[in-house]
């Protein structure tokens, strides 16, 4: 029986590029990379305007509290430094490089020599952090930061390959073309954190990919491969914990608190290339796909590739486009510049045309026909979270759960009156802490009176 | 000078790829290029194509057959009802929300649906004013005045059958099935009129004179789209498998019916019989499969459809047993649509995280 959990919807899973075979893609003449490509503290650029760099390069770090470095993905020159928009909205300084196309290798990559069980766990951490990985499903907090706070309270590391998203295939192909890799980055993190157990979970529309481990692992006693029930949002980090484990991870609490550590797998992936190559994380693997794109394709790809490069290389638009979506379809970033560069989180870039969203010519309403409700796999009301929001009733969200809400799109995408649910609850929460902050605020200036 | 020349040169170049993208393909195509403005909204960015006019028309193909029926049984004359009702139903919602300057919505054909049920819910022998009246306190009374679609508090097609029932002479003249009548004649005369409903002859504690195969597949005498329990069964069975409606209400709803109806036999019966003449009798089919379903008026959780089912099961027993009118669907449905939002509000589901919360409460 697959692993599975209360809730959760079944989207059309157009996996179109399940078979296509990762693409190295044409180096780009000109990237960008974002000075900000995790959670915490935007780095500060380390180059200037008319600097060589080379490849691997640390050109930004952050001086202090939460970061990792980012790195040229490129050789060249850095030809600007200008403010450009993150995939999210917020104004961050990007590093522009001429590609020289000769990519010159930073002298600072070499391969780490030490065994790894001579290595100390802040040794462990250091490479990973000077690397610059960060989670890569999206969420991207550093995983040095992650490997700190879990030592010591955990038991488990799950590995997440659920890829539950519609559209996306890079996990799965990357298990499928390099998933030695991935295991040795699952053993570096094993090590690291003195545990003797890991889960990599799957979702059972990957039967290959998971056949493919279990040859691998077989005779393996700390890494087994957990098959999920495809259903979306699987890939959620509560949803797998609850899968797996059984237990409910509380609102505001972290995976630790319940003794697990979520990873995913191209991170480890990464995180093995650090070690055996010294390569910091450079280039990631992207699915570009959308009813829009001529061939849809799973590309290898520097960060800070504008997404215009990767749609060429996939033979350009066959459809008028209306959206470019940075991430999955259900909680990607809608996107306004097809010059914006790929970062570390960008596990998709897809194109849709209007007809992506069934399109529906009548007025949104509810009819209360309760899809929302039973999809929810927070085990909210959406249907109810969505009216309170309509009418201001902003208390009355908070009442019903609203801040419990993990944004996974499962109401909006089965709303047959298409009412955009997860926008009126994005707009309550963010009432919600904009009156706490200010709360605090008022709190903090009572407190100097 | 030597770098301000380089960074002519990749200007130069940045532009000349930007003008070779805008060449035309080598296969003739002219390229589609990037539109100047993209659309940026709020994730998710794929949708699910049920819409509300597809799970109508869904509900619509249930109740065809029994309709068919219907029409089959009782003449053209049922065919002129439900235009009649249809019609009018989507005329007063046109109109209406062109009078209160709202989005005109009948081509989600909730509207069409209502004037379905309304009609499936009349005796072929009412006169040809009741559907039209009754189409206008359903559309303009219960539901738009109310708000429009979603927002009526309870079902249109009933509440209207219940308006109805202030001419009572014309809504309890039920005919006998294959009576010939006139299709197109405003009013009937009243000696083709049947002289007891299956319900009404359980009314009095008595069997009804047809047989439990009879009423099965609804050859009896009763409203247009009620009679045949095994059409509007297959209709709901319809429903269930497109997902369109959950097993909660029909089956709490039914399920209630039949337990005390089982226990509590009227007249002497055989608790058998008289529990499926009680199940088949009158509107429970219609009424459980397609009228306490209805979405706008039943709880959105699990709990609470089952409550909703049994107390709509409850209430029509307490009807069809001590109350004063032979049936008890309508009336049962109605009440507990006014008890929805308390059934919502008490069925909250427990958010996900909240039980380890609670238990830790607890502890402390």
């Amino acid at each position: 029986m697959a692993y599975t959990f209360k809730g959760g919807i079944h989207v059309e899973e157009h996996k179109n590029t399940r078979n296509s075979i990762i693409e190295i893609i044409t180096p780009p003449k000109i990237v960008s990379i974002p000075m900000s490509q995790h959670i915490g503290a935007p780095c500060t650029p380390l180059v200037k305007k008319g600097d060589h760099v080379f490849m691997g390069q640390i050109i930004g770090d952050v001086t202090s509290g939460l970061g990792c470095p980012v790195h040229a993905s490129v050789s060249g020159t850095v030809i600007d430094i200008e403010e450009k928009s993150t995939p999210t909205g917020a104004r961050i300084k990007n590093v522009i490089i001429e590609n020289d196309m000769a990519d010159e290798l930073s002298p600072d990559i070499v391969p780490f020599e030490k065994k790894l069980t001579d290595t100390s766990f802040d040794e462990i951490v250091d490479i990973v952090r000077k690397a610059g990985i960060s989670g890569m499903g999206g969420a991207t907090f550093p995983t040095y930061a992650k490997l700190q706070s879990a030592r010591g309270k955990v038991d488990k590391i799950i590995i997440n390959c659920a890829e539950c998203e519609p559209y996306i295939t890079a996990n799965h192909r990357l298990l499928l073309e390099n998933p030695a890799s991935v295991i040795n980055g699952i053993k570096i993190l094993l090590y690291a954190l003195g545990l003797k157990s890991a889960w990599i979970a799957v979702e059972d529309n990957k039967l290959n990919a998971i056949n493919k481990l279990e040859e691998i692992l077989a005779g393996d006693e700390m890494i087994s491969v957990k098959v999920m029930k495809t259903k979306y949002p699987q890939g959620d980090e509560r949803q797998l914990i609850y899968a797996l484990t059984g237990k409910e991870l509380p609102m505001g609490k972290l995976p630790a608190d319940v003794g697990c550590v979520i990873f995913n797998a191209e991170t480890c992936f990464s995180i093995y290339s650090a070690f055996a190559k010294g390569m910091p994380l450079i280039r990631r693997i992207v699915t570009v796909d959308g009813d829009c794109i001529t061939n849809p394709k799973n590309l290898l790809v520097p960060i800070g590739t504008p997404y215009r490069d990767l749609i060429e290389f996939c033979g350009g638009l066959k459809k008028q486009p209306k959206k470019i979506v940075n991430g999955g379809p259900m909680m990607g970033f809608a996107q306004w510049d097809v010059n914006a560069p790929v970062t570390k989180g960008t596990s998709a870039i897809l194109v849709f045309s209007k007809n992506a969203e069934s399109p529906y010519e009548q007025p949104p309403v509810c009819i209360r026909c309760g899809r929302c409700v039973r999809g929810c796999p927070m085990h909210l009301m959406p249907n109810y979270l969505a009216m309170f929001a309509m009418h201001g009733k902003i208390d009355m969200t908070e009442e019903y759960g609203v801040m419990s809400c993990v944004e996974c799109g499962s109401c909006s995408y089965s709303c047959p009156g298409h009412v955009p649910i997860v926008q009126y609850i994005r707009v309550a929460k963010g009432e919600i802490k904009a009156a706490a902050a200010k709360k605090a605020a008022l709190a903090k200036a009572d407190a100097k009176n | 000078m030597d770098t301000n020349q380089n960074e002519k040169e990749i200007k130069e170049q940045t532009v000349s790829a930007d003008g070779e993208s805008g060449i035309e393909k080598t296969d003739g195509k002219k390229k589609i290029e990037f539109p100047e403005f993209l659309t940026v909204t709020s994730s998710p960015h794929i949708k699910s194509p049920d819409t509300t006019r597809s799970i109508m028309l869904d509900v619509i193909i249930g109740l065809i057959p029994a309709l068919i029926w219907g029409v089959y049984i009782f003449g053209m004359r049922a065919l002129t009802i439900t235009l009649i009702s249809v019609a009018s139903c989507v005329l007063f919602e046109f109109l209406t929300q062109k009078l209160l300057h709202r989005p005109v919505t009948i081509l989600d054909f909730s509207a069409a649906v209502t004037g379905i049920l309304l009609a499936m819910n009349l005796s072929v022998a009412v006169p040809l004013w009741i559907p039209i009246a009754g189409a206008f306190f359903a559309i303009v009374v219960v539901k738009q005045i109310f708000g429009g679609i979603g927002k009526n508090v309870v079902n249109p097609a009933l509440a209207a059958r219940v308006f109805l029932f202030a001419w009572p002479g014309e809504m309890t003249r039920f005919v006998n099935p294959k009576t010939a009548i006139d299709p197109v004649s405003i009013g009937i005369d009243a000696d083709i009129v049947a002289q007891a409903t299956p319900l009404a002859s359980l009314k009095h504690g008595e069997l009804p004179n047809v047989s439990i195969f009879d009423m099965l597949i609804g050859n009896n005498a009763g409203c247009i789209g009620e009679v045949s329990a095994l059409l509007l069964a297959a209709g709901g069975v319809y429903l269930l498998v497109r997902k369109v409606i959950t097993w909660h209400i029909p089956v709490a709803f039914i399920g209630t019916v039949a337990v005390l109806t089982f226990v509590f036999p009227q007249g002497g019966a055989n608790s058998l019989d008289f529990m499926l003449y009680e199940i088949f009798a009158g509107g429970l089919m219609i009424g459980a499969f397609f009228m306490a379903t209805d979405y706008v008026t039943s709880p959105v959780t699990a709990k609470g459809k089952l409550i909703f089912g049994v107390g709509c099961g409850l209430i029509t027993v307490f009807i069809r047993f001590f109350g004063g009118y032979y049936e008890g669907v309508s009336f049962s449905i109605l009440i507990m649509n006014l008890l929805v939002w308390y059934i919502d509000k008490f069925t909250r589901p427990v958010k996900f995280g909240g039980k380890s919360n609670v238990k830790k409460q607890a502890e402390k």
